[in-house]
């Protein structure tokens, strides 16, 4: 099982790391968006030397700076020329290989992944993130354990009445909100409830505000979030929960003399779990991606308005970009490992690697 | 034992039958080589009886069919802009025929808070004209009228006092941005009201400026009051001259401040004063001079009108044209020659041209601007006054059934122009995406072993990176959003689950004795994938892809509504006909900019994107529950 496991994790560093690699050559390859400012440009180039991604060169000649002041020099692409009254400091970049190699460096061993750029000038990114991150993490813990007692309850109950009134109105509400993405939904929210009857905050107040704005203003994006996975979970429940229903050892816990209730509490159910709880960690990671375009509509300042924010057409934070593409993409990778190592958990019979 | 009570399958018991209470029905022919009369149910006909029995299915799918309908069919037939920009009817509220009798989609909009200019308004009923809007089309009795403080430096915040304020001890100047003429003949006389001065010491000294260094004090105000200063008196100059207005203002603490209410210069020339600088004029007519203090206003009056307003009226009464070329002005003239007659300027706008007959697309001539020569050309343009209705050629106004957009096009026809680019590109990438899945998958099924495990590994690593990861990928390689980075956007991830039904069906299939039996005659592998495997997997293939369709229209409008899709202004073009790239998702991102005053922007593609969803998702659900039934409830 150990053995497993650390295969297991190899694997995602594998894919984690190519993927970053690729991103991160991509990155030093299209045109760059320092910050704007000069002051903050200074500061951030003087940073990109200290971590080893540029080299300083010193113009002395006094021809030579006349004609970078007349702008008659040929300019190299990605350098900084700073002015410094009779001398012109120059920034190089050092090629990419070695940039590369640098950054795995900066990455692994001092967990340095660079300062922003542009969301707020070189403020270091996995602090920018970390001061985000509770907003995301809220929204979708409080989203988690409202969906699935919710999915759970709604499949069950489906599953019992198949067939009658109840099952039919559950399972047209559950077409109706697996349908509709989950952003269009927080607009129909959005419309009816807080422009409507106005009783909720049409968009995020603050996130440091006292009272019981902290509260209602989560309401929106949570069921926004909340509905689609209800939907989805409800659907996975029923579907599970009518085929053990129907399978044949529940008629043998019958026969045997267990009431229906205690036949669909003790046998059913836990053996519709088996493949429920994978589908629960796969629609949590549903629900965190959705959750960025929840949280740019509802200007939530979490992870997912970050990543928008670095990604803004023409002034794109990079530094931002690959952090955060990290964070997402491991949370997906190590999801599948948690998924693999439940069938264990839940069904003790599966091994995950197990010779046979 | 069981148990007689709990035993679940009660066993009916059968009746006795006395075998010679049979009947053959027929003896005297053999029937069992017979052929059936009846026709055989085959598997697409059994799959339409399955399908036509759910009756909530078959609804959904005609509403499906409905919504593709109009999408093709609205566009092309639209008597309705929606391509032109036509900034004169832009965000009209929806009009609909019929309903608008009810009091709702009548095209009407509830104005609040609008600014009045006092001058209009009446005194017996005090009902004033909102500014910008024509009295004839405000809904009688609909206007409310009240009044409100303010304290903007704003031309409808009438009268109140405007106040230098000191921000550190010390003086401020105020100066006036005009000088005023003092004619010594005509005696002038200044004045000035201050209503209030606060703060130790502080005081206000009233000065005439001359030029930059050469000011001359009028007098010094410590108390409130109004206080007269007859500059010939305290001046004695001999000649007329001009001077701006200072007031020095001065206190030992932060914040001294004197208040005014008015500055006027009066002289015996007239019984009315030359120069009037209160409220609004005053301030914005004096700026602070020297030294740190700031001019404020306060203690104004608005005056507000809370209304409704007929706008689609209003926007097709008329239109001033600035330019209108000598060849247009006359095709419109000679297009109408019954109703263009010229007929005598009217009372209301004595100063024109020409008038023309109501009925006329062009009302007045205002008047003909200098004419433009180019390579020796004389190019007239007039200055008209348009019958906006006639103009575009309606009889009656217009309804607009889902209102216009910040562009003036009619939302109705631009919401199924969306709505096809939407279905079109998830048609296009849906079919992209099953034929590089069934490729996909067929190679990995078939083949197996290192062939199938390295393969799934790369689907892996693409499947495992979240979709908007790939967004930011292909974004940094394409620099910019375009069709091209969608519709590879789209399919990245979309292929896989193709392939892995395919894969599955290819497993189940590839050891079989029919494929043994091909391979034995010689059949190359392509023929055993494609004549004889695939065939037989295809029905379940194709059944779990028809909900391909809705899943890419749901992730195309989710990066549309991001900005990243094809985006308004710029299209595909396909050779038959070209391709907007205005999608239902560029129309929710920009309902969402107007979502509080114009929700109908939003309203409309919220619906039609939901019927949409939910019409799809039920009808491939309806789809492979027919082909597959054992399938039924699941996934």
């Amino acid at each position: 099982m150990l053995r497993y496991i650390i295969i297991r994790f190899i694997w995602i560093f594998i894919v984690l790391f190519t993927f970053l690699s690729i991103l991160f050559v991509t990155i030093r390859l299209v045109p760059e968006y320092p910050p704007t400012d000069k002051d903050q440009k200074e500061i951030y180039y003087e940073k990109l030397r200290a971590d080893g991604y540029y080299y300083t060169e010193v113009i002395k000649d006094p021809a030579e700076v006349a004609r970078i002041r007349r702008g008659q020099h040929d300019p190299c692409k990605k350098c900084y020329y700073k002015d410094e009254t009779n001398q012109y400091r120059v920034y190089k970049p050092v090629p990419i290989a070695s940039q590369y190699v640098r950054w795995v460096k900066n990455v692994l061993g001092h967990w340095n992944w660079g300062v922003s750029t542009r969301v707020q000038p070189n403020r270091g990114v996995f602090e920018l993130a970390k001061e985000r991150l509770p907003h995301t993490l809220k929204l979708n813990l409080i989203a988690l354990f409202i969906y699935i007692p919710i999915g759970f309850t709604f499949g069950i109950i489906a599953a019992l009445k198949k067939d009658k009134l109840v099952d039919n109105i559950i399972s047209l509400g559950v077409m109706i909100f697996i349908s509709i993405p989950n952003f269009v939904l927080l607009f129909i929210l959005i419309l009816v409830f807080a422009y409507g009857f106005k009783w909720l905050p049409t968009n995020w107040l603050s996130s440091d505000i006292k009272g019981i704005g902290q509260y209602t203003q989560l309401i929106l994006p949570v069921l926004a979030l909340s509905f689609g996975e209800i939907a989805y979970l409800t659907r996975l429940t029923r579907a599970e929960l009518t085929e053990v229903l129907t399978s044949e050892f529940l008629l043998l816990a019958r026969t045997k003399g267990l009431t229906r209730r205690q036949a669909v509490v003790r046998h059913a159910l836990r053996n519709s779990l088996v493949p429920l709880v994978p589908s629960i960690i796969f629609s949590f990671v549903a629900l965190v991606s959705g959750s960025m375009v929840i949280e740019r509509v509802y200007s939530i300042p979490g992870m997912g308005s970050l990543y928008f924010q670095a990604l803004t057409l023409g002034n794109m934070d990079y530094n931002v970009i690959l952090a955060l593409s990290a964070f997402y993409t491991s949370i997906s990778l190590f999801a599948v490992l948690l998924v693999d190592l439940s069938y264990g958990l839940v069904d003790p019979r599966i091994r995950m690697g197990a010779r046979k | 034992m069981i148990n007689e009570k709990e035993n679940i399958y009660e066993t009916k018991s059968i009746p006795h039958v006395d075998p010679s209470m049979f009947e053959f029905v027929q003896v005297d022919e053999r029937i069992f080589d017979k052929k059936f009369e009846t026709k055989p149910i085959g598997y697409f006909k059994d799959a339409m009886i399955r399908f036509t029995k759910n009756k909530t299915n078959v609804t959904a799918s005609i509403i499906l069919a409905i919504l593709i309908l109009l999408s093709i069919i609205v566009p092309v037939i639209t008597p309705k802009n929606y391509k032109r920009m036509e900034d004169q009817v832009a965000f009209l509220p929806p009009r609909v025929p019929l309903i608008e009798k009810l009091g709702i989609l009548d095209g009407i909009v509830k104005y609040t808070d609008q600014p009045v200019r006092r001058e209009t308004i009446d005194p017996d009923t005090g009902i004033g004209l909102p500014e910008g809007k024509l009295p004839q089309f405000i809904i009688p009795g609909s206007v409310k009228m009240y009044t409100r403080p303010c304290h903007e430096k704003n031309e409808f915040c009438y009268d109140g006092v405007n106040i230098v304020r000191l921000r550190e001890p010390g003086t401020a100047t105020l100066q006036a941005k005009n000088a005023y003429s003092f004619v010594v003949a005509n005696n002038p006389i200044l004045e000035v009201k201050v209503t209030e001065i606060f703060g130790t010491n502080t005081k206000a000294v009233i000065r005439l400026a001359l030029a930059p260094n050469n000011a001359l004090d009028l007098g010094e105000i410590t108390e409130p009051g109004t206080y007269r200063f007859n500059i010939n008196d305290l001046l004695s100059r001999e000649e007329d001259f001009d001077a701006r207005v200072q007031v020095v203002a001065s206190s030992d603490i932060q914040d001294g401040s004197v208040t005014m209410e008015y500055i006027k210069l009066f002289d015996s020339s007239s019984e009315e004063p030359i120069v009037d600088e209160n409220g609004y004029y005053f301030s914005v007519n004096y700026v602070m001079y020297q030294g740190n203090g700031i001019f404020e206003r306060a203690n104004g009056i608005y005056y507000r009108a809370d209304f409704e307003y007929n706008i689609y009226a209003d926007r097709f009464f008329e239109r001033r044209e600035r330019a209108m070329s000598e060849d247009q002005y006359l095709s419109i003239i000679n297009a109408n020659p019954s109703a263009c007659v010229v007929v005598p300027n009217s009372e209301e706008y004595p100063d024109v041209l020409i008038t023309y007959k109501e009925g006329c697309p062009i009302k007045r001539v205002v008047k003909q601007n200098e004419p433009m020569v180019v390579d020796g050309k004389t190019y007239n343009t007039y200055d008209v006054v348009l019958d906006y209705m006639r103009y575009k050629g309606y009889e009656k106004i217009p309804y607009y059934l889902f209102g216009t957009d910040y562009e003036g096009k009619d939302y109705f026809a631009l919401l199924w122009y969306g709505l096809r680019t939407s279905l079109f590109v998830g048609v296009v990438v849906a079919f992209i995406n099953i034929s590089i899945g069934i490729v996909y998958g067929a190679i990995e099924g078939y083949y197996g072993g290192w062939v199938d495990l390295l393969m799934e590994r790369f689907t892996e690593i693409i499947g495992r990176i979240p979709f908007l990861v790939w967004l930011s990928f292909f974004l940094l390689l394409f620099k910019k959003p375009g069709p091209a980075m969608l519709i590879l956007l789209l399919t990245v991830t979309g292929w896989l689950g193709v392939a892995s039904v395919t894969r599955t069906q290819f497993y189940r299939y590839k050891g079989r004795e029919y494929v043994l039996a091909s391979r034995t005659l010689g059949a190359k592998d392509s023929r055993i994938i494609f004549r004889h495997i695939l065939p037989n997997g295809i029905g379940t293939i194709i059944t779990a892809s028809v909900l391909m369709v809705p899943a890419v229209i749901f992730s195309e409008s989710t990066v549309s509504y991001l900005g990243y899709g094809i985006g308004r202004g710029t299209s595909i073009n396909l050779g038959l006909f070209e391709l907007s790239g205005t999608s239902i998702g560029v129309l929710l991102a920009e309902g969402r900019t107007y979502i509080v005053d114009k929700p109908y922007l939003l309203v409309y593609p919220t619906i039609i994107i939901s019927i949409l969803m939910i019409t799809f998702n039920m009808f491939g659900n309806a789809l492979r529950d027919a082909f597959n039934p054992s399938l039924r409830g699941s996934e």
